[in-house]
């Protein structure tokens, strides 16, 4: 009998569609004849699980056999739903301990942290939610489960996977209870139309669409996030709000999916100004047009790297960031963060993310950054202060583990910078400190920035060789120590204020050397005549 | 013989005509009075501008924010006066808004639970974003191609209307219980007829002033005149 419901577990599990809590936890907390109930028991996500007919019995001797499993299947039913709707109040107690600190004791998203966050904690007493898969205001249990499942990329909701999946059903549950008469209707999930496959001609269609229904105005021309409207935005609790950069779906808060994105088009996202889409494109199947365009414009996905190579090359290096050379080279990405060590703090930074690629010469070396910023700046000097990057080395790398503070050193340890600053261009500097910055003199450092469509592009160069003990000296085959500061100065970042990273690490490659040519066949030659010597000494002995 | 039937033919037809052309008043008229209301304010306008950053051949350089507007005499535009209480039909006509110059025109639409058309004049993006309680609030786009969007309002409330993309732009719908309200003009007044007679409170709503009322008394066939001032 154990044998027969176990089969049956395995059988109705997938019938169950995605809205069912896997068979693990239903295993694990009902026992096996518990999930043989599974899809029978109706389907509050709205997903419309699919539902086998049941096998009639087959024999009436086996009729007592059945009846208990009936029986203990109609109890465990009972457990299902439970399981399957959440116990609310289980979900209160991990509630308070996971959850309370942001979104508040009463669920109105005023907890202790929530001053910090931006975007602000979610306010559950308005049962409004951000991302649903539905076409009216009522998100699906599912939608709940996954977003406290996966987190909210590029937010600070992080993933709940860790919790038992229980335990993040009950949380469902008991979310529930702070908007009772917001789940008054039923979630009704959205219909898209029929996919259509990403290719040349649906991208094409995607970008009139874009251009048509003027998604540029909030997520700019190519969708940076840089749009005129962005200054205005906010969400409708009256705190402000950021675009989706759409070249980075790996930040999109919904998910990155195909599905996902089409979704969030089709319904928008509540509470914030993206607006439905469904019924304002010209056809429906736009929708999917403008999902393939817009994931037409991101790399995919970063190229995270802890070291940097720096490609040797032949020949001058060209100062101009659009010159074929940089295309050449894949670039490195490296993430950044919001410097929150010292005052002022920046618990959202603008910049998260910088493309590096490196080369160097005989003579020099030469970084080529890109960037996004939304807001290009040269700085009014009240609100708004000059964009600016800088990458920072030792002065004299120890080629151990030992590296000065990476928060741009400190009193007893400089670091040097290599840094541009709009309207003040590429030059070096030397730093005590976030705020103790000494701008080098005799400067050898050149380059040029590009910006366009919300991204910055940049060239610096400087000489391999260090003129003082103040500045890196670059020496190929050596690890030296680097790391990144960024500050979006139109977002009002400037001093401690910026996005940074860790130390990362900077190999310039072996330059390729004809030595490989020549070394082998003298050697070849010499042991082939050492050989011969012993032959020709052995026969002479002889 | 003819000519009797060409008389009586004439006369059938005029007759007919004329039955045609005669509709009875409506109830109210014969029995109904007319509330004329006149709205003031003491204190100074709010007008606020904004510069413009985009689509400025639509919205042009400078935006007017007209939070409180005051005209001559101290009549207060776009205040909803309405008769709570009083019973009526529904009104025939299909309320509409429109989006014009970066604008809601007018500012201030009332109207009967129901469907009204939201238009888009400007031919740009605009995204219907509505503030409510009793109603879903919705927030649409409307690209330049959807030149009139149908949007229903069900339940008697003041829904707040806004665009995302333009954000200065603020509108709002009165959504009235009963078919006696009006809207007042820059002078600040307002007519509102064919009030069954009876007596009322007649209640007078601003957007950023409040709610004021005050008793008025409808006979049939007269005129009453309501003086309301709004206080901050």
């Amino acid at each position: 009998m154990p044998a027969r419901a176990r089969s049956r577990v395995v059988r109705c599990v997938p019938a169950g569609g995605g809205g069912m809590p896997s068979s693990t936890t239903l295993a694990s907390s009902l026992g096996g004849a518990a999930g043989a109930r599974v899809s029978d028991y109706p389907d509050n996500t709205g997903l419309g699980g699919h539902h086998r007919p049941r096998r009639p019995a087959r024999a009436a001797s086996r009729a007592p056999v059945i009846a208990v499993i009936v029986a203990v299947s109609v109890v465990a039913a009972a457990g299902t739903a439970a399981a399957q709707g959440g116990d609310a109040g289980a979900g209160k107690a991990v509630y308070d301990l996971k959850c309370a600190g942001c979104h508040g004791e009463k669920g109105d998203g005023k907890g202790p942290a929530a001053e910090l966050l931006e975007p602000r904690p979610r306010d559950f007493t308005t049962g409004v939610y951000k991302v649903r898969s539905t076409a009216t205001k009522v998100p699906t249990d599912q939608d709940l489960f996954r977003v406290i499942t996966e987190g909210m990329p590029g937010t600070s909701m992080p993933p709940w996977a860790v919790l038992p999946e229980k335990d993040r059903w009950n949380l469902v549950a008991y979310l529930k209870r702070f908007a009772p008469e917001k789940r008054e209707e039923a979630p009704k999930r959205v219909e898209l139309p029929r996919e259509v496959a990403s290719s040349a001609e649906s991208i094409k269609r995607g970008r009139e669409m874009y251009e048509a229904i003027e998604c540029n105005k909030c997520h700019g021309d190519q969708g940076r996030a840089d749009g005129p409207s962005r200054a205005e935005l906010k969400d409708d609790w009256g705190h402000p709000i950021r675009p989706a950069n759409l070249t980075k779906p790996w930040s999109f808060r919904g998910g990155a999916s195909r599905t996902d994105i089409a979704r969030r088009i089709a319904v928008g996202v509540l509470g914030t100004p993206m607006p439905s889409f469904i019924d304002s494109v010209e056809k429906p199947e736009d929708v999917w047009h403008l999902t393939n365009y817009i994931l037409s414009l991101s790399p995919g996905a970063p190229r995270y790297a802890t070291l940097v190579t720096v490609t040797s090359v032949a020949g001058a290096i060209p100062d101009d960031p659009d010159a074929a050379l940089w295309k050449r080279i894949a670039p490195s990405h490296i993430p950044l963060m919001g410097q929150v060590i010292v005052d002022p703090r920046n618990f959202n930074p603008s910049i998260d993310l910088v493309a590096v690629r490196a080369v160097y010469n005989d003579r020099e070396i030469a970084f080529h950054l890109t960037w996004d910023d939304p807001t290009e700046s040269t700085g009014d000097g009240t609100r708004a202060f000059p964009d600016a990057i800088s990458l920072q080395f030792p002065p004299r790398p120890s080629g151990g583990a030992e590296r000065p503070y990476f928060l741009m050193g400190d009193a007893s340890e400089g670091v040097y910078l290599l840094r541009w600053e709009s309207g003040k261009g590429v030059g070096e500097a030397t730093a005590h400190g976030p705020t103790k910055l000494a701008p080098l003199a005799g400067a050898e450092a050149t380059g040029r920035a590009v910006f366009a469509a919300g991204q910055y592009r940049l060239v610096m160069k400087r000489p391999l060789a260090s003129k003082d003990a103040a500045r890196t000296e670059f020496r190929p085959g050596v690890f030296t120590p680097v790391a990144f500061q960024a500050w979006d100065g139109g977002a009002g970042e400037a001093g401690p204020k910026m996005s940074l990273t860790s130390w990362y690490y900077l190999r310039l490659e072996e330059p390729e050397s004809s030595r490989r040519f020549v070394l082998p066949p003298v050697v070849a030659i010499l042991t082939l005549a050492a050989m011969l010597l012993v032959v020709r000494v052995a026969q002479m002995r002889s | 013989m003819r000519k009797m039937l060409a008389v009586f033919v004439t006369l059938a037809l005029i007759a007919g005509v004329a039955v045609f052309a005669y509709r009875p008043a409506p109830a109210g008229a014969q029995g109904g009075g007319t509330i004329e209301a006149a709205v003031t304010y003491g204190g100074a306008p709010v007008v606020e501008k904004l510069k413009v950053n985009k689509d400025t051949k639509q919205c042009g350089t400078e935006a007017v924010l007209e939070k409180v507007v005051v005209g001559a005499n101290k009549g207060l535009a776009n205040a909803v006066v309405s008769v709570a209480g009083a019973k009526g039909p529904a009104r025939a006509a299909k309320a509409e808004i429109d989006q014009q110059g970066c604008k809601f025109v007018p500012r201030v639409v009332a109207m009967m639970p129901g469907a009204i058309d939201i238009k888009n004049s400007d031919g740009i993006l605009h995204n219907i974003h509505t503030y409510s309680t009793a109603n879903a609030s919705i927030n649409k786009a409307q690209p330049k191609f959807k030149k009139v969007m149908t949007e229903k309002f069900d339940k008697p409330e003041f829904v707040k209307l806004t665009c995302d993309v333009h954000s200065w732009m603020l509108g709002w719908i009165a959504v009235m219980p009963n078919p006696f309200f009006g809207v007042t003009d820059a002078k600040g007044t307002t007519r509102i007829e064919n009030v069954p007679p009876g007596k009322y409170t007649l209640e007078v709503w601003h957007e950023t002033l409040g709610k004021q009322t005050k008793d008025v008394e409808v006979k049939a066939g007269q005129t009453a005149r309501v003086a309301v001032e709004m206080k901050k």
